[in-house]
């Protein structure tokens, strides 16, 4: 029951999107808008298939139904309904299934939000793109990754369960469709990225389009990297959050790339600069996604935690090309009839800073591709020898970006587009820069050593403040304003709040979530403290300041798991209960830590080894300053990233002139006046190339 | 980004785009073609320690209810294959290993034999029953022969060589021809 209903949703959305590609296709071939229309309605066909599907496999793995492989694979009859619904996305076949559902969830989204303007071209191209990715994603799930075949033989009365680690922590929940949502939602700003190059469209108010659904996206892969990497701390039982894993890598792929758009698309939306750079951003987050899924799918490369099946490789690595190809095919072809008139005047000035941002984030991603590919690239070469790229590698490139890129987050809010003077600069920097010295005085006088974590504190103050500064000052611009209007003080304090939201206000906010994250991460990985002690009931051990003793141990035994605990008490106050788990008929044993968290400090406690003979037990111990503000800083990033989605002031409509005044084959502009109130008309200009109405309500700025 | 627009001339026919897409692309190529040729790292055969040595003793009580003890028989290899009913791959080999052992009954130069792992004997009997399997099956109460043999996963297979070596170490589903290849490969080693 379950498998046919799963095949018929499987095989509803596969139809849906191929008749899609037709309609559009046909549409867009003869010219017919109300083909175009029609071409709509099958996004939410291919939802509801990926619904039906999704439902089936959920019910089927709650249910226990073992007469489908992919539940007799990942699922045993003591496992929790939690682990159970995660279940979908534990393993290969149900990852691809909840990457359907999500593209599904995306083409739906977009067709509503474009429905008043279906008959456009470049909505119909963009449309077919997401159809095509659709039924790539659809058809594999009718072939090699099938999540609906039935087991062979006999049905088992039991499975071995989920992967211990994917039991052990309400974190695999949220983690991997957040992931999911991130890295699906970079479909939706490639479809628009080719379907303006197709169509010559390269205005920018279809880039305000692409950025929401790309700053979506992003948020939501923020989050998903950022859950993993609470997810290995809290699970994984080493002690870190993040170990440069070709999983994490590819994960981290677009983010890098997608995090350089957000930042260089408000050049294009601001001066009409960078469009093919931009385009070439959205085609290459997309492709790293593609990529990133090959790699971690088809198991090219030993991971922790790559699902290894073949047989998807090459459809996947096929697919990659056909991405590439087509993204980068369609640049050449168009991007030198398409490039920006006028140049950025100031390398000192916002798009200064942004093209400097552009060139850390898309160079350090480079870094992490090579390290990622380096050890294929290199058997390759070198048949009969192997080589592996670690954390050192990456470490060395990470540390000088981050900085810089510390910097740049402390100058770049402050700059005035097109240019500034030395007597500017001072002004807005001043009290920012006067805040990082003190504090790298402070440090230093508190005895805190290393170039790295000090430039770092001093460089995220900088930035903390001058991100602070932005903040300050828009809201007490909406104060004032809401004050000039005629509302009362009271009301007026209320309307500050509009000084958060929007893109500038909430992309502050985002900006100081990264500086906390930045400075937690520095401390933390800077000041570990690790060590090993062995201890026998009723001894403590001291170390970094911590009093840690072994109280004894417990058996706990639940239908789904039995562990070893070891009972710590830390400093003669909390217990905490590191373990050793078997989940089900799996023999993988994990070892679960138990973490001492507080705003200072993190103490994590694991079970090194438990005697064979004797009571003497081993407990492996790590002293991190700072952890627990890494997950206050990614919440931070969240809530910025929620906050510069909200519409801010309309300050202008899209078509209303905005700063840079330069004309088509015009001398460069001119470099003298204010920056960022010339009278310029990049945007209009740039509609010139594009015959179609102007679409009504789109394009907003903010 | 800067333009060529130098003195009001008009701007001279850039190809930036173009020749930097064209590497790009071959770039891409490049990679794609190292991707597509390389074996997956997924390996069925793991290097298991007990690969190389002597294979740890297999004896005790079977599913059948009586004792059996894996005699060395000079010429003949054995392919021990740790299974459970709930393994949902252990059940897709099954016929594998059926038909490894029907090609080979007659020459008399490889058997199987199937260990029980963290299962009930009821659900692993009826399953063994229902593949039609002819071989000994042991029970392996308390998990010992597993233990031994390092299994940490299922499906798991060894082949141990007539010298009492195991050669090789298998944890994806097996079948008859890959078995083949591998004691034809441990003979010419040998030979």
């Amino acid at each position: 029951m379950n498998g046919v209903l799963g095949h018929t949703g499987v095989l509803l959305g596969f139809v849906a999107a191929v008749v899609g590609i037709v309609v559009l296709g046909v549409g867009l071939y003869r010219g017919r808008p109300s083909t175009l229309r029609s071409g709509l309605v099958y996004a939410p066909l291919i939802l509801v298939g990926g619904l039906i599907a999704v439902a089936s496999m959920e019910h089927a793995l709650v249910t226990h139904d073992f007469s489908l492989s992919y539940v007799a694979q990942n699922n045993s009859r003591d496992t929790p309904v939690l682990y159970s619904i995660t279940g979908l996305w534990s393993a290969l076949a149900g990852s691809i299934l909840l990457w359907g559902l999500v593209l599904g969830g995306y083409a739906t989204a977009m067709v509503w939000r474009f429905r008043r303007r279906s008959d456009e071209k470049l909505i119909g191209w963009a449309t077919l793109v997401v159809y095509v990715v659709a039924a790539f994603f659809f058809g594999l799930m009718l072939g090699p990754a099938d999540p609906f075949t039935h087991v062979v033989g006999r049905i088992p009365t039991n499975g071995p369960g989920p992967n211990s680690l994917l039991q052990n922590n309400p974190l695999v929940l949220i983690h991997p469709p957040m992931l999911y949502l991130g890295l699906v939602g970079f479909t939706l700003p490639f479809a628009f990225a080719v379907a303006s190059l197709i169509t010559g469209r390269l205005d920018e108010d279809w880039q305000g389009e692409t950025r929401r659904w790309t700053l979506f996206a992003w948020a939501f892969l923020t989050m998903g990297i950022l859950l993993g990497a609470w997810w290995s701390y809290e699970v994984l039982g080493w002690g870190g959050f993040w170990g440069w894993d070709p999983v994490e890598n590819a994960a981290l792929l677009p983010w890098l790339v997608g995090t350089a758009y957000l930042h260089s698309v408000m050049v294009q939306q601001r001066r009409g600069l960078l469009r093919i750079w931009n385009l070439s951003l959205v085609v290459a987050a997309f492709s790293l996604t593609i990529l990133g899924t090959f790699l971690t799918r088809s198991g090219v490369v030993q991971s922790v935690h790559a699902f290894s099946d073949s047989t998807i490789g090459p459809l996947l690595l096929s697919f990659f090309g056909v991405v590439v190809v087509t993204g980068v095919g369609l640049i050449a072809w168009r991007g030198d009839r398409l490039h920006s008139p006028g140049g950025i005047d100031s390398p000192i000035s916002r798009e200064g800073a942004f093209l400097a941002n552009n060139v850390l984030f898309v160079g350090f991603a480079f870094v992490v591709l090579l390290g990622t590919v380096f050890p294929l690239l290199y058997e390759a070469l070198n048949p009969d020898s192997s080589v592996t790229v670690g954390a050192p590698y990456f470490n060395r490139f990470f540390i000088p970006v981050g900085l810089a890129l510390l910097f740049l987050m402390a100058v770049a809010p402050a700059l005035p587009w097109r240019k500034t003077s030395v007597e500017v600069m001072r002004g807005r920097l001043a009290v920012p820069a006067a805040l990082g010295v003190v504090t790298v005085a402070v440090c230093v006088l508190a005895g805190i050593h290393g170039v790295e974590p000090l430039l770092a504190f001093g460089l995220g103050a900088f930035a903390a403040a001058s991100a602070g500064r932005a903040l300050v000052l828009s809201v007490r611009g909406a104060y004032r304003t809401s004050r000039s209007a005629g509302a009362t003080p009271a009301r007026s304090v209320l309307a500050g709040w509009r000084g958060f939201v929007g893109r500038a206000n909430g992309g502050m906010v985002v900006h100081i979530g990264v500086v906390v994250i930045a400075i937690a991460l520095a401390a933390a990985t800077s000041f570990l403290q690790r060590t090993e002690v062995r201890l026998s009931p009723g001894r403590a051990a001291t170390f970094a300041g911590h009093t840690v003793e072994f109280v004894g141990t417990r058996e706990v035994t639940s239908p789904s798991r039995s562990a070893y605990q070891a009972v710590l008490r830390v400093d003669g106050r909390g217990l905490f209960y590191p373990a050793v788990s078997q989940f089900g008929s799996g023999t993988q044993a994990v070892g679960t830590p138990a973490i001492d968290s507080s705003w200072r400090n993190d103490l994590y406690l694991t079970i090194a080894s438990i005697p064979t003979t004797g009571r003497t037990w081993t407990f492996g111990v790590v002293e991190q300053p700072l952890v627990m503000w890494l997950w206050i800083g990614a919440v931070t990033v969240g809530a910025g990233s929620v906050l510069s989605a909200i519409p801010g002031r309309r300050r202008r409509r899209p078509t209303d002139p905005v700063s840079a005044p330069a004309a088509v084959s015009a001398p460069p502009a001119p470099t003298g006046g204010d920056p960022g109130s010339g009278p310029g008309s990049d945007q209009r200009r740039a509609r010139d190339t594009d015959s179609e109405p102007l679409p009504v309500g789109a394009g907003d700025p903010a | 980004m800067t333009t060529a627009v130098v003195d009001g001339r008009p701007p001279v026919a850039r190809h930036t785009a173009r020749w930097v897409a064209v590497t790009v692309l071959v770039i891409a190529a490049g990679l794609i073609a190292v991707l597509a040729t390389r074996p997956p790292a997924s390996v069925d055969e793991v290097a298991n320690p007990v690969v190389g040595r002597s294979a740890p003793a297999i004896s005790g009580a079977t599913l059948a209810g009586t004792t059996y003890s894996l005699p060395r028989v000079p010429g003949r290899y054995v392919v021990v294959s740790f299974f459970a009913s709930w393994c949902e791959q252990c059940q897709a080999e099954g016929p594998q290993l059926v038909a490894f052992q029907f090609q080979h009954q007659r020459t008399a130069d490889a058997t199987v034999l199937s260990v029980m792992f963290s299962d009930s004997a009821s659900d692993a009997r009826a399953s063994q029953a229902q593949l039609g399997v002819t071989w000994p099956t042991m029970a392996d109460p308390g998990g010992t022969i597993a233990l031994n043999y390092g299994v940490r996963q299922l499906p798991s297979t060894f082949v141990i060589a007539p010298d009492g070596r195991v050669v090789a170490s298998i944890v994806s589903p097996v079948t008859a021809a890959g078995l083949d290849q591998i004691i034809a490969r441990a003979r010419a080693e040998h030979a």
